[in-house]
């Protein structure tokens, strides 16, 4: 078993598919959390039927979005529009290939890790817009441009936080990044504290690229019909749905990587701690979406290009500075 | 910093709401007792107090009906079995709930309080037949389901002045002997 796992193709296909049916089943039931989560912050009681404490209504879920009636537009660009669902979780789920669970258990080591992420997240926009343009509708465009306008532009400051850590550790692979801070201590609080800050843009940003409230406005669900997934029906619209959860549990996964030294921890193994500290932050970010009210577009584009740039940009000099001074007094 | 504080009150209160008990009433398992004074349901039909049927077939209520949803067919005046007196009959009663806006005029306007509405939250049906009330199932309502207090007499009741009076002049000028 051991030895087949050297090979970098077995041990590919291997992880490869133990995420894939992780990362969905997961996804799966992060929408009951979800719901029984939002719901027990309204004073509601979330999904109670189906099941022991309404714990089959995923399977439900997924059941009844298969049977619906799969319509594509006249209109519309036919293979386009099927092959936009398929990319949106192609893309999310590739960032899952790089997420290191433990030092062992991550489908694909890679030196450039970080560059993978960044390159998928931002190829993110790219089925967003590829449905909604393929649809023919001109209200999805519109609401395409805004997901695109703001994918874009939390981009920026996303790429720029991530650098951060990348100063800090000296590699740009995610692995040797927890190697670095179980040797070093935890980015989050590593001196000098740059890595907080970083942590918190990059938290937002990764909130604002998964359109998840309080970002969510080209697709403010009580308010627009869909945005840029109007004209799509049952497991389709399910997928870009899927999507959207697997890049936030996916953000989640990364921000304990890369900030909160992944499976680094006493007693427990690492998987145990890499799991809990993902999950503590996913909760962290449900409890988030279900707090806040939505921002305009322009607070959105103000918060990105008046603060957020802006403060990543002076925390890269800073932290570079100062990793070349501790260094040079014999320290980090 | 007003942003700033209420970003974290946000966060405690959505905190708070977690650990409190939910407000949710599961409903189709736990009802709710209605106000007293609900009746927007269902109706049913009467019978007096020998057993007999109290309405006399005089068709004010699919007369006054806004959406005309009843349907009567009257019999002949008969002598009753019980008082001897000749009255009449309905022979046929219909009241087709798929249309009625739950305006309770034929309520108001029944000479001999024989039709009230019921209690019972919801009437919902598998067919349209289901929500077809024919007499049988009125007469039936009056045995299964509750009834509400409200009957033409019950409302009239209510008003005052009562109707086609004049609206006294004082308060005392009802105790003055004519």
């Amino acid at each position: 078993m051991s030895e087949l796992m050297l090979n970098p193709w077995i041990r590919a296909l291997f992880w490869g598919l133990v995420m894939i049916t992780g990362v969905m089943t997961v996804t799966a039931w992060s929408t009951w959390f979800e719901r029984k989560f939002a719901g027990r912050m309204q004073s509601r009681m979330g999904p109670t039927l189906v099941g022991p404490l309404g714990l089959l209504q995923p399977i439900a879920d997924a059941c009844k979005l298969l049977q619906k009636e799969d319509l594509v537009p006249d209109s519309a660009d036919r293979a386009l529009f099927n092959l936009a669902p398929v990319l949106t979780v192609g893309f999310a789920m590739g960032v899952a290939a790089v997420v290191p669970f433990t030092p062992t258990m991550l489908a694909a080591d890679l030196d450039v890790g970080v560059l993978w992420l960044l390159a998928l997240s931002g190829l993110m926009v790219f089925p967003t817009w590829m449905g909604s343009w393929a649809s023919n509708n001109k209200y999805s465009l519109i609401a395409a441009m805004r997901a695109v306008a703001q994918g874009i532009s939390y981009e920026v400051p996303m790429v720029l936080a991530i650098m951060v850590p990348v100063i800090m550790t000296g590699t740009l692979s995610l692995s040797d990044m927890v190697a670095d801070q179980q040797k070093n201590g935890w980015l989050i609080y590593r001196l000098p504290l740059t890595g907080l800050i970083a942590f918190v843009i990059f938290f937002l940003a990764s909130l604002a690229e998964a359109n998840r409230i309080p970002f969510d406005i080209p697709e403010a669900e009580s308010e627009l019909v869909a945005g840029p997934t109007t004209e799509y029906t049952g497991m389709k619209f399910g997928l870009f749905y899927m999507a959207e959860y697997i890049h936030t549990l996916l953000s989640s996964a990364i921000c304990a990587a890369v900030f909160f030294g992944g499976w680094d921890g006493p007693i427990a193994p690492g998987l145990h701690w890499m799991l809990l500290k993902s999950v503590i932050l996913f909760v962290f970010l449900t409890w988030v979406r279900w707090s806040f009210l939505r921002l305009r577009s322009d607070q959105l584009m103000n918060l990105c290009w008046k603060y957020a740039v802006p403060a990543t940009l002076a925390l890269i000099p800073v932290t570079a500075f100062y990793t070349v001074y501790a260094a040079g007094k014999g320290g980090v | 910093m007003g942003w700033f504080d209420a970003t974290f009150k946000t966060f405690g209160i959505t905190l708070k709401n977690l650990f409190r008990k939910p407000s949710t009433v599961e409903f189709p398992a736990v009802q709710r007792e209605r106000a007293e004074r609900y009746r927007a349901a269902s109706f049913a039909l009467l019978h007096d107090e020998n057993g007999e049927e109290k309405c006399i077939g005089c068709k004010f209520c699919e007369w006054i009906c806004p959406s005309q949803i009843i349907a009567i067919t009257a019999t002949p005046k008969r002598e009753s079995p019980f008082t001897g007196k000749k009255r009449g009959y309905a022979e046929d009663f219909t009241i087709n709930l798929q249309a009625c806006i739950v305006c309770e005029l034929c309520i108001q306007v029944c000479p001999e309080d024989a039709i009230v509405m019921t209690r019972d939250t919801e009437q919902p049906g598998f067919s349209r037949e289901d929500l077809v009330l024919t007499m049988d199932k009125l007469y039936a309502n009056e045995k299964t389901t509750r009834l509400s207090w409200h009957t033409g007499a019950g409302l009239m009741e209510m008003q005052n002045p009562q109707r086609g009076q004049e609206k006294p002049a004082a308060a005392g000028a009802e105790d003055k002997p004519a």
